[in-house]
């Protein structure tokens, strides 16, 4: 078996069982909970760093990977977060994983990404939903093997109960990708994918029916600039609503941005831009 | 004489909970009435901004309803922890209390600075506050004289009703 996709399978599984394990944990904090310093480990990062990276050592701080999150974001099923890698993609080093981790939430994985150096700069932003007092964290694999880590405490309350936005159901899937900076040829471009997606948790009461909304979210993402992989997003529903990503790509030539989605229904949604 | 009596204590009652709703003296809140209720809850805010300028202080704006739980539970806080925090209050902010009422939602909300008056959504979006999808109740504004956002608030007051964190908020703890 190749052992990219053996390593692959096994960090599913991991996730898998770590999304199974909370399920009965409180959807819906009250506020003014113990603060904590944004370096600070938990109980459920303990637990969750034990399964991801058994036996490896995590290299905390901000010299190779910087998380940025507010501390109280305006809403918890929306709370903007950015990642900024310090070390460009070249072959020689690079990040080839990243994980972001919401200590408290139900499932507690919210992205594993894959990383080629078509990315160029492995920075990504999006927004997730956090349901209490928690650490936002991200780990990034070097393809060296050393992971490097940092995290945020976050202040919020009912992330993953608040309601979603529901106007547009017909839409749902329509996969939009735009760039956010200049194109130039054979440097990092920015750029957006977004998909209009409810991303139900499960824990969403429907006022009417008096029935929890079943999960169904987008379970992936995979961007790919002139058919070369750029990078493999694996989500879940920690990801707010209308999922975004901000990343970035190098054209080395005219060619075709492809995102191709699936949700947890096998749903698949593809979208394009052309890049010239 | 049994009737009398009941309409005396309902009358007591919501004579009681009506002193009871809004922001506590102790923090020498203004309080602002809606103008136009209740077919529509207009706050002009002109005033709370000239003074914030011209005392050169932040204004703390404060956002409540009359029947809103929540609101009770953020003032009862203030209240009871007035002796730690208002001296906090009044050496950056002065307190502006606009008092609303749950019936008055997003589209019927709209606040007045000088001859503009615009609808929540349109007033959030035009100060870049990430709260305009959504009106929620309390809601608290941290702004400048010149009603420019000093940082993103937070929907509701859930994450600051501990004194440490009161603190970080009027810290402006991002």
């Amino acid at each position: 078996m190749h052992p990219d996709r053996s390593t692959r399978r096994q960090t599913l599984k991991g996730l898998a069982a770590l999304a199974i394990a909370p399920a009965t944990h409180s959807l819906a904090a009250v506020g003014g909970l113990p603060s904590a310093t944004h370096d600070a480990s938990s109980p459920e990062w303990e637990r969750i760093s034990g399964k991801l990276f058994p036996g490896k050592t995590l290299i905390p701080g901000q010299s190779t990977v910087q998380i940025i999150v507010p501390l109280r974001a305006a809403y918890g099923a929306s709370v903007p977060v950015k990642i900024v890698s310090k070390l460009p993609q070249r072959p020689e080093l690079f990040v080839r994983r990243m994980y972001v981790v919401v200590d408290k939430n139900p499932s507690p994985v919210a992205a594993v990404l894959d990383l080629t150096t078509e990315v160029g700069q492995a920075d990504f932003e999006t927004r997730l939903r956090v349901d209490e007092y928690s650490h936002v964290r991200v780990v990034s694999e070097l393809s060296n093997g050393e992971l490097h880590t940092d995290s945020r405490y976050v202040k919020t309350s009912g992330g993953c109960s608040a309601p979603p936005n529901r106007e547009a159901l017909h839409l749902i899937g329509r996969t939009v990708l735009k760039v956010a900076s200049e194109v130039r040829m054979d440097q990092p471009v920015t750029a957006d994918v977004t998909v209009v997606h409810p991303n139900d948790t499960g824990f969403e009461l429907n006022q009417v029916t008096v029935m929890y909304i079943p999960p169904h979210f987008v379970r992936s993402i995979k961007v790919t600039y002139a058919q070369r992989k750029v990078f493999d997003a694996e989500l879940d529903f920690s990801v707010s609503e209308n999922p975004t990503l901000r990343f970035n790509f190098v054209p080395h030539g005219r060619g075709e941005l492809r995102a191709d989605v699936t949700d947890t229904k096998d749903s698949q949604f593809v979208g394009t831009l052309a890049i010239s | 004489m049994m009737r009398r009596l009941a309409v005396a204590l309902a009358l007591c009652i919501a004579a009681g909970a009506a002193a009871a709703a809004g922001f506590p003296a102790r923090y020498a809140p203004t309080v602002v009435m809606p103008a136009g209720a209740p077919q529509r809850f207009e706050f002009d805010i002109t005033a709370a901004l000239q003074r914030a300028q011209r005392e050169n202080k932040r204004l703390y704006l404060y956002l409540g309803a009359n029947d809103c739980p929540f609101c009770r539970k953020y003032e009862a806080f203030l209240e009871k922890n007035a002796a730690e925090l208002s001296a906090h209050f009044a050496k950056d902010y002065i307190v502006y209390d606009l008092r609303s009422s749950l019936s008055a939602q997003a589209d019927r909300l709209y606040f007045r600075v000088g001859d503009k008056s615009l609808p929540y959504a349109e007033f959030m979006r035009s100060m870049g506050d990430e709260r305009a999808r959504q009106l929620v109740y309390p809601s608290v504004w941290l702004l400048d004289g010149k009603g420019k956002p000093l940082m993103q608030m937070p929907a509701g007051t859930g994450t600051f009703e501990t004194v440490a964190e009161q603190l970080e908020i009027l810290r402006l703890e991002q």
